[in-house]
């Protein structure tokens, strides 16, 4: 016990240390010290939470403009973003409006989801928003395939602050997907 | 016919009284180990039931109770089921002997009573460590019984482990046993009346703290607990001897673990610490006046050593790793053992020649 690796003889100093439990009295001395200052670090999570930063990546919504209208305009991009293939859309034309488009029909598998914000990324008219919810946990794998209605649901619930519709945000932005003779005046 | 029936009345009282207190004892320090542990850990403990949790040991008995008791295939049923009891039951009895307060008698319808202590039989602290061995069956039958590789392997580490560290714990009290002449826990601790240094840790001519250190050491690794815990070794053995056992009689083994770590902290104030003596002479009960309520302060004085060292245990765990299998070995036989032995000897000579 007492004798080191590199001398076989007794070094009494470190003989003294052993005899005395110096080792485990240091690491006794420590465990107090935590419990005499005792500050946890533990949240009791239920019913505290911690601040989930701005950039989180939560549950995927679909967002509307400031009129209630929605934002996606159907381009698939976000499905071919998708490296899980969460997303299906269904495009098509808006009726008696041939230029434009919407998605009739918009899936997600969250089951299969991995919130990496790749369609976030793709969408070119930003339809698509990471709310910070995150408890999603739900007895019936079922629910958790989501549908147009509830997609949108979540981001109205989650970003009440809408955009404006895209032609209106700035005199020179490039706008499409706009019927022209929807087209509304610009501002001064 | 009466007078028997009296003492058994009284006796029955008491061991009610004295077992209560245990469970009670042991539903506290239920709680305490988590919540000590957390503190030490930077956590929190229970939280959920109760306010900061202390209602926790109830909602685990309720759910103990309540869960379903499975009996695995292949288990030999009567050892199984006889292997909790065989456990529970030395645990709870060596509690007998046990001194609480200090040693005074009073009469009720002829028959004398000592309130404090079940029964002063004159080997004690011998009864004890029987009994104490004994609860090593349990964990063996336990072990063997339930069918299972883990519980066998956790049930052999023990038996080895009991074997091993009872031996030491045997001899450690022997210098104690040497110096107060005497087996019985009362004698032992009437023996260590006065100021703090008489009682047998510091007492002259051969101050027990080598015997001291040997013991906790020793108790520690016979009631299983960290750092010593290789029977229940969870990252090892899934929970060793009781892998298999469910609802009550997991309850059993485990109201037995903390009940004996009670035992043996009770042991270890009452021959090394000065079992319910003050550490200064007398009570501050006896100089204020109310010399009737002396023995408040003295059962006080009990209970605060016994849960210093039920503390004690609760440190070891948040700070020790748990040891090799042989390490543990080697460190009960080669370290542990020379020392009782050497303690036996000077204290021998030193009694024998103080007394000259």
């Amino acid at each position: 016990m007492a004798s080191t690796t590199t001398t076989k003889r007794v070094n009494l100093y470190e003989w003294f240390k052993t005899i005395t439990f110096y080792e485990i009295l240091v690491g006794m001395k420590a465990t107090l010290s935590h419990l005499l200052n005792y500050r946890p670090v533990t949240l009791q999570y239920p019913h505290e939470k911690r601040t989930l930063p701005d950039n989180y990546r939560g549950m995927l919504a679909l967002l509307r403009y400031d009129d209630g209208t929605e934002k996606c305009v159907g381009c698939d991009l976000c499905e071919a973003a998708c490296p899980s293939r969460v997303i299906r859309v269904v495009s098509a034309e808006v009726p008696g409006e041939p230029t434009k488009r919407y998605s009739k029909e918009y899936y997600m598998d969250m089951t299969r989801c991995l919130f990496c914000g790749m369609c976030v990324d793709a969408c070119p008219v930003d339809a698509l928003g990471m709310t910070r919810e995150f408890e999603w946990a739900v007895y019936d794998k079922r629910q958790l395939h989501l549908n147009k209605e509830q997609l949108l649901a979540i981001g109205d619930r989650s970003f009440p602050v809408r955009e404006k519709r895209l032609e209106l945000q700035h005199p020179n932005v490039a706008f499409f997907n706009v019927a022209f003779k929807h087209v509304p005046p610009k501002p001064d | 016919m009466t007078e028997f029936g009296l003492r058994l009345a009284i006796s029955l009282t008491q061991i009610a009284a004295v077992m209560g207190i245990v469970v009670i004892t042991v539903l506290i320090l239920t709680l305490a180990e988590r919540k000590v542990l957390g503190w030490m850990q930077d956590r929190m403990g229970p939280m959920e039931v109760g306010p900061y949790g202390i209602l926790q040991p109830f909602a685990d008995a309720i759910k103990l109770f309540f869960k379903e008791d499975i009996i695995p295939a292949g288990a030999n049923k009567f050892l199984f089921t006889m292997a909790p009891i065989l456990c529970l039951i030395p645990a709870f009895i060596g509690f007998a002997v046990i001194p609480w307060g200090p040693n005074q008698t009073f009469e009720v319808g002829g028959v004398t009573v000592r309130p404090f202590v079940i029964s002063d039989i004159n080997i004690g602290i011998l009864y004890i460590l029987a009994f104490a061995s004994l609860g090593a069956y349990g964990i063996i039958l336990g072990g063997w019984a339930s069918n299972s590789k883990y519980s066998l392997l956790g049930g052999l580490r023990s038996a080895a482990q009991i074997i091993s560290y009872e031996l030491n714990v045997g001899l450690s009290i022997v210098g104690v046993l040497i110096m107060a002449g005497s087996l019985s826990l009362v004698k032992i601790t009437d023996a260590q009346e006065g100021w703090f240094w008489d009682w047998f840790l510091f007492k002259m001519p051969a101050p027990q703290i080598f015997a001291f250190v040997v013991y906790v050491i020793s108790s520690v690794a016979e009631t299983n607990r960290v750092p010593f815990d290789l029977p229940e070794a969870e990252s090892e053995l899934v929970a060793g001897f009781f892998t298999e056992y469910s609802g009550l009689r997991f309850a059993f083994f485990f109201l037995a673990e903390y009940a004996n770590m009670v035992l043996v902290s009770c042991v270890a104030a009452a021959m090394f610490l000065g079992g319910w003596n003050a550490p200064y002479p007398g009570t501050f009960m006896g100089l204020i006046g109310l010399p009737s309520l002396a023995w408040v302060e003295n059962t006080m004085w009990f209970a605060v050593k016994t849960y210093s060292l039920l503390f004690l245990f609760f440190w070891l765990r948040a700070t020790l790793p748990r040891l090799r299998y042989d390490q543990l070995m080697r460190f009960g036989w080669k370290v542990m053992l020379p020392i009782a032995l050497g303690n036996i000897v000077v204290t021998s000579l030193a009694v024998f020649f103080y007394n000259r």
